[in-house]
Order: C-alpha cells, then sequence, then structure tokens
C-alpha cells in the first residue's frame, strides 16, 4: 500500500514539470533550451532577463510546441485509458482500443479523403472509425445479446475487410499521395495546431469524465457478466457506455493523430504493474501515466533527429517487444 | 439481522432448451429463514432452477414470485438487494485483491466508488466467511476452494435476503465444506432464507432443514406410504439402488452396490 502511495504521488506530480521541460526542448535554429526558459521565468514569473528574439520564441512555445504537447498528452492519455477500460470490458487483458476495427477504418477514411483531394481527411478518419466499430458490433449481435467473444472476433474480421479496403485506395493512388497516406497511417504530430487541439477537446473530456465516473464499475464488469448481474449491474448497458465512449475518444484522437500502433494495449499493463488492477485507481493513472509516456516519446520524436520520426513507429518499436514479453509472462492461459 | 418476510415462490414455471424440456412446470414454495438444498442427479435441472430464481435465465413458461410480485418486474438493484446469487464456476482474469472482488458485491448500492464505509462491510463479510486472513491476498493466486470461499464473502457483502448458491462446496475439502455448510445454517437462523443446490445427499441431511428433490425436471414427492429418506425414494431419485443406515437421529445413504 506505501508502496503504491508513493507511486502515486511521483505519477500525479511529474506532468508539469514534464510538461514545462518538453515546451523548452525542441529543433529550433532560432533559440535554444535556455532562452525558452528565461522566456517562460519572465512571463509566468515577471521576472525581466534580456531575451533575444522574445516575439518569435513567443510564437513557437505558444503556437506551435504546446498545442503539440497538450495533443500528445491528450492522446496518450486517451488511449491508455480507453485500452484499459476495453481491456475490463471485454475481460481480455490483450485488447486495444482498435480491437473493434477503430484503427484500420480511420486509415482507409484518411486515405479515401488523401486520394480525393477535396475531403476533408479528420472528418474522414473520425466517421470511417465509427463506421467500423459499429459494423463489427452490429454483426455480434444475436438475440439482442452481445457475447465478448463474436464481439472481438467480428472486430478483426471487420479490421481486416478495411485493410483490403486501404490496400486497395493505395494500390491506386499516385505515388506522391501514396507517401501521404502511408505517413498517415504511422501516426503523426507535425501539423497539431490549436484547431486540432479543439477539435478533440470536446468528445476527449466527455469521453474521460464518462470512463472516470465509471472506473470502479469496470472492476465489476471485468469479474463477469453473470456475477454483475446478480448483484445488481446491468452488464450489457454498462459495456455499451464504456465502449462508446472509449470509441469516441480514440477515434476523435486517431483522426488528428494518425495510428499510433500497441499504445492502447502496452500502457494499461504498465500501469497494472504499477498500481495494481483496481481500476478505481488505475484508471485516472493511465490518464496521467500514458499522457506522460506519450509526451516523452513524442519529444525524442521531434528532437532526435533533424527530421521527425513518425510517434507511431517510436511506440511500435518500445511496444512490440514489450508486447512479446507480456505474453510469455502473462500467468492467464488461454485455451 | 431480523425476521425475513421475504417469501419465495414458484409456479407452473417451464424451460426448455431448445427442443429439449429442462423444467417441467414447476411449483414450489420456499420456506423462509430456513435452510433449503435442492437435490437431485446431473442434468435434472437444478442449476437452471436455481439461475431462473436469479433472474439470469429467462423461464419460456410460469413466474418466480417474490412476495406475489414477479421478479421480472424488479429492477435489477431492487432484486439484488432481495436476490444474492453464487454460481459454481467462476474464472477471473485480473489480479485482483480478494477485498476488491467482495466489494464488487455491493455495486448496487456503490454510485460512483466504493467509500470508507463500504470498504468495512465488505471486511466484516469477508470476516464471516472466516477468510479474514485471505482479505489482501490476489484472487486469482488462490486455491479453488479459497475462491469459492472469497465468492461466498461477495455475494454476502451484497446483504441479499435470499441467498442463491450453486453447489458452494464443490471445490471445497471436507473441513471447509462442513465450515460452509455451517455457515449457511448459522446464516439461516439469522433470517436469511439460504437455497443452495447440493450434491451430496448425507451432508443436505445432516444441515438442511428443507429439501426438494428434481428429477427429469420435475419436483419430485415421496409416495404416501413413504418419506423422503426412505431407501425407496432416494433410489428413485438418484437412479442407483441405496440404503440407509440411521445412527443418533443421523441418516446416512449409501449405495447397495458396494463392491466385494
Amino acid at each position: 500500500m506505501k508502496k503504491n502511495r508513493l507511486i502515486l504521488y511521483i505519477v500525479y506530480a511529474l506532468p508539469l514539470p514534464l510538461i514545462v521541460l518538453s515546451i523548452c526542448i525542441g529543433p529550433s535554429d532560432v533559440f535554444n533550451f535556455n532562452d525558452a526558459l528565461i522566456w517562460l521565468k519572465n512571463h509566468l514569473f515577471c521576472s525581466n532577463e534580456p531575451n533575444e528574439n522574445s516575439y518569435i520564441i513567443q510564437t513557437i512555445l505558444l503556437n506551435v510546441r504546446l498545442p503539440r504537447i497538450l495533443l500528445a498528452f491528450m492522446a496518450g492519455g486517451v488511449l491508455a485509458v480507453s485500452g484499459a477500460a476495453m481491456q475490463a470490458i471485454f475481460r481480455n487483458p490483450l485488447v486495444s482500443p482498435y480491437i473493434l476495427g477503430l484503427s484500420s477504418g480511420a486509415a482507409f477514411g484518411a486515405a479515401l479523403a488523401l486520394s480525393i483531394s477535396f475531403a476533408q481527411v479528420q472528418v474522414f478518419a473520425f466517421g470511417f472509425g465509427l463506421i467500423a466499430v459499429a459494423m463489427s458490433y452490429l454483426a455480434a449481435i444475436r438475440q439482442k445479446q452481445v457475447s465478448t467473444v463474436s464481439l472481438i472476433l467480428s472486430g478483426v474480421i471487420v479490421g481486416g475487410i478495411f485493410t483490403a479496403l486501404l490496400t486497395i485506395v493505395q494500390f491506386m493512388s499516385d505515388p506522391f499521395k501514396l507517401q501521404t497516406i502511408v505517413a498517415w497511417t504511422m501516426g503523426n504530430m507535425h501539423n497539431t495546431n490549436w484547431a486540432s487541439v479543439e477539435s478533440v477537446f470536446i468528445p476527449v473530456i466527455l469521453s474521460i469524465l464518462i470512463l472516470f465516473i465509471f472506473r470502479w464499475k469496470l472492476n465489476v464488469l471485468a469479474l463477469g457478466d453473470q456475477e454483475a448481474q446478480s448483484s445488481g449491474l446491468n452488464p450489457q448497458r454498462s459495456r455499451i457506455i464504456v465502449l462508446v465512449a472509449a470509441t469516441l475518444a480514440s477515434s476523435a484522437i486517431i483522426s488528428v493523430t494518425g495510428v499510433i500502433g500497441l499504445f492502447g494495449l502496452i500502457v494499461p499493463h504498465m500501469v497494472r504493474m504499477m498500481v495494481g488492477p483496481n481500476n478505481s485507481v488505475a484508471i485516472p493513472v493511465n490518464f496521467v501515466f500514458g499522457g506522460m509516456f506519450l509526451l516523452i516519446i513524442d519529444d525524442f520524436s521531434r528532437t532526435l533527429y533533424s527530421f521527425e520520426i513518425p510517434i507511431g513507429i517510436f511506440t511500435m518499436l518500445i511496444g512490440a517487444p514489450f508486447f512479446l514479453y507480456l505474453m510469455k509472462k502473462t500467468k492467464t492461459v488461454w485455451e | 439481522m431480523g425476521i425475513n418476510n421475504t417469501n419465495l415462490s414458484i409456479r407452473d414455471l417451464s424451460f426448455n432448451y431448445g427442443e429439449k424440456s429442462i423444467l417441467k412446470s414447476i411449483n414450489y414454495d420456499f420456506k423462509p429463514n430456513k435452510l433449503t438444498f435442492i437435490l437431485g442427479r446431473n442434468g435434472s435441472g437444478k442449476s437452471t432452477l436455481l439461475r431462473i430464481m436469479a433472474g439470469l435465465v429467462k423461464p419460456n413458461n410460469g413466474q418466480v414470485l417474490i412476495n406475489s410480485k414477479n421478479i421480472s418486474d424488479f429492477s435489477l438493484k431492487e432484486r439484488a438487494s432481495v436476490l444474492g446469487f453464487m454460481s459454481q464456476h467462476h474464472t477471473a482474469i485480473f489480479p485482483f485483491t480478494v477485498l476488491d472482488v467482495v466489494l464488487t458485491g455491493m455495486v448496487s448500492t456503490i454510485k460512483i466508488a466504493p467509500s470508507k464505509q463500504d470498504y468495512d462491510l465488505a471486511a466484516k463479510a469477508i470476516e464471516r466467511a472466516g477468510i479474514a486472513h485471505l482479505t489482501e491476498r490476489i484472487y486469482t493466486e488462490l486455491s479453488g476452494g479459497e475462491q469459492q470461499l472469497v465468492m461466498i464473502a461477495r455475494v454476502l457483502a451484497q446483504q441479499p435476503k435470499i441467498l442463491l448458491l450453486d453447489e458452494p462446496t464443490s471445490s471445497l475439502d471436507f473441513c471447509n465444506q462442513i465450515h460452509v455448510l455451517t455457515l449457511l445454517k448459522k446464516l439461516s437462523a439469522e433470517g436469511i432464507t439460504v437455497i443452495c443446490v447440493l450434491h451430496d445427499p448425507n451432508a443436505a441431511f445432516q444441515f438442511g432443514d428443507e429439501f426438494v428433490f428434481l428429477k427429469d425436471g420435475a419436483v419430485f414427492y415421496p409416495d404416501n406410504d413413504s418419506n423422503i429418506k426412505s431407501p425407496n425414494f432416494l433410489s428413485s431419485v438418484f437412479m442407483m439402488p441405496l440404503d440407509i443406515i440411521s445412527i443418533k437421529d443421523r441418516t446416512i445413504i449409501y449405495s447397495k452396490d458396494l463392491p466385494e
């Protein structure tokens, strides 16, 4: 218990310093880390140190870096919380927010929009992401009931359909557009501005609030439908509410960041290792820790080289080996 | 805990699984504040009957009444405050602590997250089930028998007036079987109606107040000239030759076909 509490203090204390640090680092040629720090000091604590290029610094910090940092934080938080919630309602620790075909649907939508140039990429990605999830859900309904196994199965199948459609679009696109499509599916945040933050803000806050309210009930759902129902919780209805909230938030995020693979799978596992499986504690930690983790990955992705490494690639390179390790280590035997 | 006036009755209850008839027009009034055992062979419809009473399965025909009100007219929360159900098997996936598992039994009274008071109530239920030493242990790392005791604590935390238990002793060792059956006896004395499916008629006769025998999906009664503890009746319920011996007011049933 004591160890848990210490971890919680650390997790909740870190975001602010991390955000300040992230604002100050970046690949700008005009100013360095120190200049950014002085600018922050001048504006936050009303000190008056001499600062060259103050106006440029202000523009870059506030209009380039800050929205991107906020988006990275929200994206990480949302994917982690949605992943944890989905794992609980499907009673399956290998599930991610993409399990119902969300990522393939969104990627197809984005590709379609990019190939017919008049369409809005974000709107198409969001729309097709939701269409894919709805298809998976409708396909799994039997006599007004949805079994979790058929839902995961139909999700995989629907994901396959949209991946095939995506391939057709890619096959028929010219090389320049193809490059843009591929870049989108690898996850990217270098186009982030305040408009992207604004566009995801409402669905994200709303969904996170719903998942936060349901955090403890996820424990009940994770124990099984029969147990939930006989002690007074409607498992079908609760599952739909959680599913809709997690899907809305993730598809809003994915529509601006592109596909960030495996993130929503691995972070809930890391959090479970840190604070245990009780979702009452783990859901808020998932948001904060997931936010910080993706922010750190994004910091690397925008500063490590002179060109940007897509954030989805970075996450995969960390996520995939970790996933394999988990599969080896997991105690539960899946028969 | 006061005297319980909750009456549970079954009226003309039938259930089919596809073409197969599992329960055939069952009528029964369960006595409040008693420990009732439902006995019968595998496939006689015991578990199905219990699951229908718990509201988990809808009958094709007939009703389950609580104080003359059909359970399908209860909201889930109302039903949970009256009826507690424990299934025979339970598989947990995530490594929750025993306390976390027991708390989930109280979901009908917990709005968003459990309060200090809820934790205390859960701890009391754990103590009542006699597993206080397991409180902080990981549920998935316990033995099958210990897990069964945790699920009993979970349903006790729900504080229902009627307890429906499907084979609560199936994974327990001899001592824990006696421990659980004694607990059920005590609960019924404290004013909870306990209805329990059990395989072992000897244990049932030792602890139970009332007995329901199911055979081929119907309640099976003894003839006028015999009683439920007569060898003829028991042989016909369990469809094998059985005999009894009586020692100190106890009836012990054994198979006639013992190996030489």
